[in-house]
């Protein structure tokens, strides 16, 4: 699985692709108050990307690769 | 490069040929329809079998040109000299991917601007006008070589000013820096494409931001799957680089080259310093002229600035220095400031007489104004000047677009590459391989000749030296046979391609699933045996298909799965050509071969009793035997199997048959991999010679007289522990003299192979063996059984050639 929900908290596992858009999409319309933990994630398909800035959510913990985190930073921070 | 490639060029080459043709025809009768479809036919498959490989360029070209075949062949669009034109460019383009490629140039990156325009300019055609209406990115903006001019618009803000200043300085080392906006298409998300990864991947990332095209919808309107993103990225590598990188999506990608003058007024001044800071300002720069000029002297003496911090070396410093003053006057001319000119000859003279730039550099320095020009976004001019000016490797884009344009401008009769792949007609091989036959029988004389020099005139010397040459010759002879028959080898798969539809189609007629397997395909043989395999071959899988494997209600109450398997294997062994054909169907039942062979008369009731299992499944090649209930439209006819193997030997083929009831059945075609050169043994019997054929003659002995033994009236002998027939070849011939023995009264005795048994033949004597050409034996010799043909030997005598399998079964 490269995303799981646990309360209000979305996990993101290894490499996190163009499928799993719709269902955060609706899953973060139930909760709006959601955090985002992308420690693990190696990458994520520019759909979800898009998913997560329009939602303008709080990253509690960002990716461990480096290269992802910058450009995370750039389209989230 | 590999065969697939090779082939896809040569084809290629035809098709733009062509393509080309018809264009010409057309224009001379533009309402053929016909014409019309050949040519759209011709572009289409064009275009599909470009996309076999990773040539983008190739395909976007082929791909509008296809678009605008296909509105013409619709009557939606008319055809006219500007279409036929613009088609023609584009061909010529293709043309010249084409040649690339051939001259090892693996990707035509460098092109993708190129063929960007060259299919925009296809597309106009179709809809001339709605174009720039249109929603297509490819319509949204003019193709990138021209977005360059964009320089005005980037967010540099957005980047912090400390990174600004670094590349500044990158920039004033030459380093190449580009600014680059990807903005994905909106479905791109539907063509399997992730444009977060394709952004990650670009090499020598310096900044990124990622930015919606529009403000976002609220969740419950967004749509995950329409991409509305905006990627800025600075990157530092090589224009290539980047081109290649963004290929296959370059109509949504915008590069702009960081020039000096871009980065340099932001580095050097606080964003406090003007009205014009940051790009808001550029639309006022852009709209007034004062500002602008303003921006271009800038730009220009910036320029200057840096050359004036160039190394004082070289002879050339003289010049660079009056070409900096001249430029420098000319523009503080422009912005009416003469009264500064003095001073700058005077600073010029210093210079050149102290012979460095520091004068100069000195002066310049003293005229903040003109260097502080209040101007942080340039125009396009300005953005380019210095870099054309600095001669930087900035502008290896417009270098590399421009040689594309140069290139792909090339008309078919400058010249250019010559294809290296010939079409040959088969007639002129046969000749030149039947010449090269020829000569090889020819250089047969020679040994002849030196037989005859030494022991009719006695000349040992010069039969010596006949014989040097002939071993020259001989070398010689047999490359050139070697190649000759190069030529000639086809890959079985030419045969193999239609077997997955023919076996699809039978085995849906019959209501049985089969999963084929090809493999081999690569494997090579002369073309006369690759085709005179098909026939064969599809009896034997038709065969396979009706009688050998079960139909899939049958195969599950048989422990098997329900889809049968059928392959047909190619592989090369030592000189011949093996094609294994096998299923797991039921196999061949002895018990009833022998019986229905029996109810045809094909067998006797003594035969009947005695036959063996292996004996009895032979019979299946017995011409008229077939045992299938009923006659259907695939086989049951009882022609089938004997005409397999007719057909096999006939091209000096052997056919083996090995059946497990119940496992399966496994055919073994064995084939010579050319027939052109037969290699013989030449044999005398009864004061006249016979060749046998080499691929036959598994040995030879000489066997004592008193080895040989009567078994039933036959003569035998032990060869190695092992009971081996013996037959007098005068005999065979019916031929009344007794085979002649040697001085220790020993027989020579060919051993030949036969149905996969051995024979010993005796003979008077054996001879050399030798290279021949065999012809057939034409008219009335063409129905004497026994013979395989006739050859011409070196001396001019025939040479009979004998076909033992006939003459064994013939008795």
């Amino acid at each position: 699985m490269a995303m799981t929900y646990k309360r209000n908290i979305a996990h993101f596992t290894d490499a996190v692709g163009v499928e799993e858009a719709e269902g955060l999409l609706a899953w973060l319309q139930k909760h709006p108050q959601a955090k985002l933990n992308l420690s693990v994630c190696s990458h994520l398909h520019a759909a979800v990307l898009q998913v997560l800035m329009a939602a303008r959510l709080k990253v509690a913990v960002w990716p461990v690769d480096a290269g992802l985190s910058m450009w995370l930073k750039a389209a989230l921070g | 490069m590999t065969p697939i490639l090779q082939q896809f060029l040569s084809e290629a080459r035809d098709f733009l040929q062509g393509i080309g043709q018809s264009l010409l025809k057309l224009e001379k009768a533009p309402d053929d329809a016909e014409l019309m479809s050949d040519l759209f036919r011709s572009v289409h498959t064009l275009k599909g079998n470009s996309g076999l490989f990773e040539f983008p360029e190739m395909s976007r070209v082929l791909h509008a040109a296809e678009d605008v075949m296909s509105e013409v062949r619709e009557d939606r669009l008319a055809f006219s000299e500007q279409l036929a034109d613009r088609l023609l460019d584009a061909m010529d383009f293709v043309a010249m991917l084409l040649d690339g490629l051939d001259g090892g140039v693996a990707s035509a990156a460098a092109h993708a601007a190129a063929s960007v325009r060259f299919a925009d300019s296809l597309r106009e055609l179709i809809r001339p006008r709605e174009l720039s209406a249109t929603d297509s990115p490819a319509g949204l903006r003019p193709p990138p070589s021209v977005e360059r001019d964009s320089a005005a618009a980037l967010p540099l803000d957005a980047v912090p000013e400390g990174l600004r200043s670094t590349w500044a300085d990158a920039a004033r080392r030459g380093e190449p820096l580009h600014w680059i906006i990807y903005t994905p298409a909106v479905d791109c998300f539907f063509k399997g494409e992730d444009p977060l990864h394709q952004a990650r991947q670009t090499a020598g990332l310096e900044w990124q931001r990622v930015t919606p095209t529009a403000p976002w919808a609220t969740p419950a309107e967004l749509d995950p799957y329409q991409c509305v993103l905006r990627f800025d990225l600075v990157s530092a590598a090589a224009h290539d680089v980047l081109a290649d990188h963004f290929r296959y999506v370059p109509e949504e990608v915008v590069m702009v080259p960081l020039t000096l003058a871009t980065l340099l007024p932001a580095a050097a001044d606080p964003p406090a310093d003007s009205a014009a800071a940051g790009p808001a300002g550029a639309g006022t720069v852009a709209g007034g002229a004062a500002p602008a000029t303003a921006a271009i002297v800038a730009a220009i003496v910036a320029a200057q600035v840096s050359a004036l911090q160039l190394a004082d070396v070289g002879p050339w410093v003289a010049g660079r220095l009056r070409a900096i003053a001249a430029t420098l006057s000319a523009c503080y001319r422009s912005i009416g400031r003469e009264q500064a000119l003095p001073a700058l000859e005077a600073a010029l003279g210093s210079a050149l007489i102290a012979g460095r730039a520091a004068p100069l550099a000195e002066w310049l320095a003293t005229q903040p104004e003109a260097c502080a020009a209040p101007a942080l976004a340039m125009t396009a001019a300005a953005g380019e000047l210095p870099a054309v000016a600095r001669t930087a490797p900035l502008p290896a884009d417009a270098a590399a677009s421009g040689a594309g344009e140069a290139a792909a401008g090339r008309r078919p009769d400058d010249g250019g590459l010559a294809a290296t792949v010939l079409k040959v007609d088969q007639e002129k091989i046969d000749k030149l391989m039947n010449l090269i036959g020829e000569m090889v029988v020819a250089k047969n004389g020679l040994p002849f000749l030196a037989a005859r020099a030494e022991s009719v005139y006695g000349v040992r010397e010069l039969a010596r030296e006949i014989k040097a040459q002939y071993a020259v010759i001989n070398r010689i002879a047999e490359e050139m046979q070697d190649a000759i028959m190069q030529v000639r080898m086809m890959p079985v798969s030419g045969v193999f391609q239609r077997f997955p539809r023919l076996v699809r189609d039978i085995s849906r007629k019959l209501g049985k699933e089969v999963r084929l397997t090809l493999e081999g395909e690569t494997t090579e043989a002369d073309k006369n045996i690759i085709e005179a395999l098909a026939d064969p071959l599809i009896h034997i899988v038709r065969n396979s298909l009706d009688h050998g494997i079960e139909a899939p209600a049958a195969r599950r109450s048989a422990g098997k799965p329900a889809e049968g398997q059928l392959t047909i294997r190619a592989s090369q062994d030592s000189g011949r050509v093996l094609i294994d054909i096998s299923d797991d169907g039921k196999g061949i039942d002895p018990a009833v071969v022998k019986l229905k062979a029996y109810e045809k008369g094909l067998i006797d009731e003594a035969m009947l009793e005695r036959i063996s299992d292996q004996d009895a499944i032979n019979l299946v090649f017995a011409a008229g035997f077939s045992t299938a209930e009923t006659v259907s439209d695939l086989s049951g006819r009882g022609v089938g199997m004997d005409v397999v193997r007719n057909a096999v030997e006939r091209v000096n083929g052997s056919v083996t048959l090995s059946s497990v009831p119940g496992a399966g059945t496994m055919l073994r075609l064995s084939l010579p991999l050319s027939m052109a050169v037969t290699n013989v043994m030449v044999i005398e019997s009864n004061k006249q010679i016979f060749g046998v054929p080499m691929d036959m003659v598994l040995e030879t002995v000489r066997v004592p007289r008193s080895a040989i033994r009567m078994i039933k009236n036959r003569q035998t002998m032990v060869l190695r522990n092992r009971i081996l027939p013996l037959r007098s070849l005068n005999e065979m011939l019916a031929e009344n003299t007794v085979q002649v023995s040697n001085d220790q009264d020993e027989m020579a005795t060919l051993v030949v192979q036969i149905h996969g048994e051995s024979l010993g033949i005796m003979v008077d004597d054996f001879r050399e063996v030798v290279d021949i050409i065999l012809k057939p034996m034409g008219g009335i010799l063409n129905g004497v059984p026994g013979y395989s043909g006739s050859a011409l030997l070196g001396d001019g005598s025939v040479l009979m050639v004998l076909n033992p399998k006939e003459l064994v079964t013939w008795q």
